[in-house]
């Protein structure tokens, strides 16, 4: 980790009996007392976005975890899918398999841990730029994915702290011809994240590319990492969205 | 006394074999078959509705409500000992003439019943109806007509029949939607250069803008006063909000900040005497 990443604050859990300030790369979290069993949340994230937040509590003190989360809410929660388009193709010669480490865009959560329960309180994207949309398919039938640009890792450690996680992805090709892979979309809702310091990784995925029939098809699925790093909550924003009605062209 | 109270309700005769104790017990099974009728559609409403598509539970649920009210009638007039082969034959004639003076009801209805098969929009759908002129909303096909909550927040209320034979523009069933506006450029200016700013721009500024497909750009015609280009750019189906509305404002902002013209129409005269 360089210097300037070693401002920032670790994931992991937190325990806020007066105040707290959480550092992340352009974004500011602020956890203060403001009675007798209240706190008060302030968040200014890398868009200039604030959210404030009041939080009652029962006891005098609260606990909070950070922890990075699929990158599915940021700008809206639309699509469970990703598309990651890699920075440079891989060819995949007949019938052979590779195992290669991509990065994958995450963002953070913020929860607060009741027992063993950990509800949402807020989530935040350090990279908005790489967190955008795109279409695998056709305008009516296609696949609305989260999109993102992403280069090779060369290992699990090779994390970018709080924008990107690494996942590991086997690709298999049992067809008679070598193939040339540009991209993968999949549903990434099965996918777990374990997070260590500032660090992730997600769970990988095996991509398989056979014939069925006459026709060439690409099957996905979800491999589990094992690994003792600590798993992040699971959750996505399911909030309906509150947009404008669609007007005319 | 009870019994002697039937007694002479079932002597109590009204026309023919119809007597007021009849008459009472048909009364009670209509209105047993309402409360039927009523409970049914709101247990259905409550248990199962919820886990099916919006407009199936309404029509199922009228479907419930209409099919036990049907019922009770068969059984009110079975309990009046009303033959109803005569009163078929009867209705036959009767509904020629009813049909022929409620053609456009019949016809409504009929619609109605078409559209509930064949379903060109779903509740909650937002379409367009480009011959009538009239977007928004589809919040109901009921037995004679449907109800569409246009974007100001009115309903309108369109008869099935026009419904199902206009033409039916869904704005909801694509994944994805496309916004596009058009911007002029001067004839000095590099036309490859705006197209860059421009891009980069929506695509730094506007989240909800799709990087697959990529933000198309046309040049549409060379203008009296401007090269004009039409910018095209995706969104999700839900967006349009975040797309349109400010598409035109972020390639302004684009075009300002590299101080690339958008020139406004300008005519020189000469005069043939200097």
């Amino acid at each position: 980790m360089s210097d300037s990443e070693s401002v920032y604050s670790n994931y992991g859990v937190y325990e806020v009996n007066e105040n707290l300030q959480l550092f992340l790369p352009n974004t500011e979290i602020k956890i203060d007392k403001i009675g007798e069993n209240a706190f008060s949340y302030f968040r200014k994230d890398s868009e200039g976005k604030i959210i404030e937040k009041m939080i009652p509590v029962k006891s005098d003190e609260i606990k909070l975890e950070l922890a990075p989360i699929r990158p599915l809410n940021h700008p809206a929660r639309r699509t469970g899918h990703v598309f990651l388009k890699f920075d440079r193709e891989i060819y995949l010669s007949k019938n052979s398999a590779a195992s290669i480490f991509v990065h994958c865009p995450i963002e953070i959560g913020i929860f607060l841990l009741h027992g063993s329960n950990r509800e949402s309180l807020d989530w935040v994207t350090c990279n908005p730029l790489n967190s955008r949309f795109g279409l695998y398919g056709s305008p009516d039938t296609g696949t609305l994915c989260k999109y993102a640009q992403v280069s090779l890792a060369t290992d699990y450690n090779d994390s970018l702290p709080y924008v990107e996680g690494v996942m590991k992805i086997i690709i298999e090709n049992t067809l008679s011809s070598g193939q040339t892979i540009s991209k993968v979309i999949f549903p990434i809702t099965d996918n777990s994240l374990y997070y260590e310091d500032s660090k992730t990784i997600i769970d990988g995925i095996k991509v398989t590319m056979k014939k069925r029939a006459v026709v060439n098809i690409v099957d996905v699925k979800t491999t589990s990492v094992e690994t003792d790093w600590t798993a992040s909550p699971t959750w996505e924003d399911t909030t309906v969205s509150a947009s404008l009605e669609m007007g005319l062209d | 006394m009870p019994l002697e109270l039937l007694q002479s309700l079932s002597e109590m005769q009204i026309v023919g074999e119809l007597t007021v104790l009849s008459l009472l017990i048909g009364g009670i099974i209509m209105a047993g078959g309402v409360i039927v009728a009523k409970i049914a559609k709101l247990l259905f409403h409550k248990y199962y509705a919820p886990t099916l598509p919006k407009d199936t539970a309404q029509n199922l649920s009228k479907l419930i409500y209409f099919g036990i009210i049907v019922i009770s009638f068969l059984g009110f007039t079975s309990s009046q000992g009303i033959d109803l082969s005569g009163i078929m034959v009867a209705g036959g004639i009767f509904a020629v003439v009813i049909g022929f003076a409620t053609q456009s009801v019949v016809s409504n209805l009929i619609s109605g019943v078409f559209l509930i098969f064949e379903k060109p929009a779903k509740h909650g759908d937002t379409i367009d109806l480009p011959d009538m002129g009239i977007s928004g909303t589809l919040l109901d096909i009921g037995t004679f007509s449907s109800k569409i909550r246009k974007f100001d927040g009115t309903v309108i209320r369109i008869p099935n029949e026009k419904f199902f034979t206009s033409n039916i523009r869904s704005l909801t069933v694509s994944t994805v939607r496309r916004a596009d506006a058009m911007v002029g450029i001067s004839y000095k200016d590099d036309i490859e250069n705006a197209i860059s700013v421009i891009k980069n721009e929506i695509l730094v500024t506007m989240p909800f803008v799709l990087h697959v497909p990529e933000p198309e750009f046309r040049v549409e015609e060379l203008g009296d006063s401007s090269v004009n280009i039409q910018v095209l750019v995706w969104h999700p189906r839900d967006d349009w909000s975040q797309a349109q509305p400010i598409l035109l404002s972020t390639i302004k902002r684009a075009l300002d900040k590299e101080g690339i013209e958008i020139p406004f129409p300008q005519r020189v005269i000469w005069d043939a005497k200097n």
